[in-house]
């Protein structure tokens, strides 16, 4: 009987937490793979992998800090593993398709996560977790367990490279 | 923020997955949890089943609401979509007429 | 140069549809990135009862959707120009055949390099679906909206996203 309560509340922590954060997971795979199905069956792998170790899970931040990592790893993973996007340096990154001016395209969102699915994997991570998660440069450098100049000039880069891009097409607000 | 930040941050923001997301999870949960002896316990995968079941049933108005509005940003999606093409045909055609 | 093709938008009557879907599969294989909303039946009319009446936006779609009995829309992104052919735009418009479908409007623009052409199905000479394509260099979208389709209202649509409202046209004569 005291087996099966703790079973329970350690069950009902992990329902908790799929349901608290299933959208931050699948998200994160999402925005950076831009393909749902694999976000999907990442954020599910993800989610498995917590469950044998929710032992582990000290508090509701480091849920959070876990999930976070283990979800950019395992993306990062399937990026290499699949070859999905040949690393080209930033300058060279081609243009998706664009719609005209940004007050009459309800598709802005939708270039945008083109333009950050087209990014190398680094500094497309980095900048998932800037916009996606609001973190600060300091958290996504403790995150990717890289050098914060790094981190910030990963984000100059893309930022610069995005507001380029959308105003040779003519969007943005300059 | 400046502008393309503030829009960055709307591309960006969280989605929800499929509305079976959690029910799949829990039969791969279920799936892959070795079996054992029920004679003086319950199987590892039934109380994470039952808690689930538990959640879902006291949270089914909330989830029900929840699956809802992600079928309605899907229509919503697909009207801006096909708005957004109208739009460009419109816009065309206006200019042809004068 | 632009060529452009007479817009043909009669303010017809809805009527009930039978579903029809396209066949993309060829296209789906070489894109890069695939948008793909495919709602219909119930699922739609359980979307329907989320949309806000007091929001003007989400008033309009839901009283678009009431005669709507399917909503399609495949959006393909692909990584190099020349991945999609004239022979896949032509593969699209052939499942789109006369005598039910009919071409109502094209639009070819050199200047966005975007092309967009329009279809009505109609069964019993009332609309009983619309068809959008849409092909640019390194996209193709693919919107079918099935059932009794008020145009009028698809049409108003526009003026609700932030977009131009599209106006109405008089209707050419019929060549059947």
């Amino acid at each position: 009987m005291i087996e099966l309560e703790r079973v329970e509340e350690t069950s009902c922590d992990f329902a908790t937490l799929v349901r608290e954060h299933q959208a931050m997971v699948f998200s994160l795979s999402y925005h950076f793979l831009h393909d749902r199905d694999l976000a999907e069956e990442i954020a599910q792998e993800v989610f498995l992998s917590l469950h044998k170790h929710i032992a582990d899970i000290k508090s509701p931040e480091h849920a959070v800090f876990w999930l976070r990592k283990v979800v950019v790893q395992r993306s990062i993973d399937e990026t290499r593993r699949k070859k999905r996007r040949p690393q080209v340096a930033l300058e060279l990154v081609a243009e998706p398709a664009a719609a005209s001016s940004r007050d009459s395209d309800p598709l802005l969102g939708e270039v945008l996560r083109r333009l950050i699915a087209t990014l190398p994997e680094t500094p497309r991570m980095v900048m998932v977790m800037r916009y996606q998660e609001d973190l600060d440069p300091a958290e996504i450098s403790e995150l990717l367990e890289m050098p914060l100049g790094t981190v910030k000039s990963h984000l100059q880069r893309s930022l610069a490279l995005l507001r380029e891009k959308l105003q040779r097409r003519g969007v943005g607000d300059y | 923020m400046d502008w393309l930040e503030k829009e960055l941050a709307k591309a960006l923001e969280r989605k929800e997955p499929s509305p079976d997301f959690a029910a799949k999870l829990t039969a791969r949960i279920e799936s892959e949890a070795p079996r054992r002896s029920r004679l003086f316990h319950f199987p590892r995968w039934m109380p994470a089943a039952a808690a689930f079941v538990m959640l879902a049933t006291s949270g089914s108005l909330a989830w029900r609401r929840h699956q809802g509005m992600v079928a309605k940003e899907q229509v919503m999606l697909a009207m801006r979509i096909t708005a957004g093409k109208l739009n460009h045909v419109q816009a065309h055609v206006r200019e042809a007429q004068q | 140069m632009r060529s452009v093709g007479v817009l043909l938008l009669a303010a017809l009557m809805p009527l009930s549809a039978q579903q029809f879907k396209f066949n993309l599969e060829n296209l789906e294989k070489k894109a890069s990135d695939t948008v793909d909303v495919s709602l219909s039946g119930s699922t739609l009319q359980f979307a329907a009862k989320f949309l806000d009446g007091k929001d003007p936006e989400e008033a309009k779609v839901k009283k678009l959707m009431s005669g709507i009995v399917g909503i399609y829309v495949k959006s393909f992104q692909f990584k190099a120009e020349g991945t999609w052919s004239q022979a896949d735009l032509e593969g699209i418009r052939k499942q789109l055949h006369e005598p039910e479908w009919s071409r109502i409007v094209g639009v070819k623009s050199s200047e966005d390099r975007e092309n967009t052409e329009v279809f009505v199905r109609t069964e019993n000479k009332k609309i009983a679906g619309v068809a959008v394509i849409s092909a640019e260099a390194k996209q193709l979208t693919v919107v079918n909206i099935v059932g009794d389709v008020d145009l009028e209202s698809l049409a108003d649509l526009s003026g609700h996203f932030g977009l131009p409202k599209l106006e109405a046209v008089p209707p050419k004569k019929s060549k059947r």
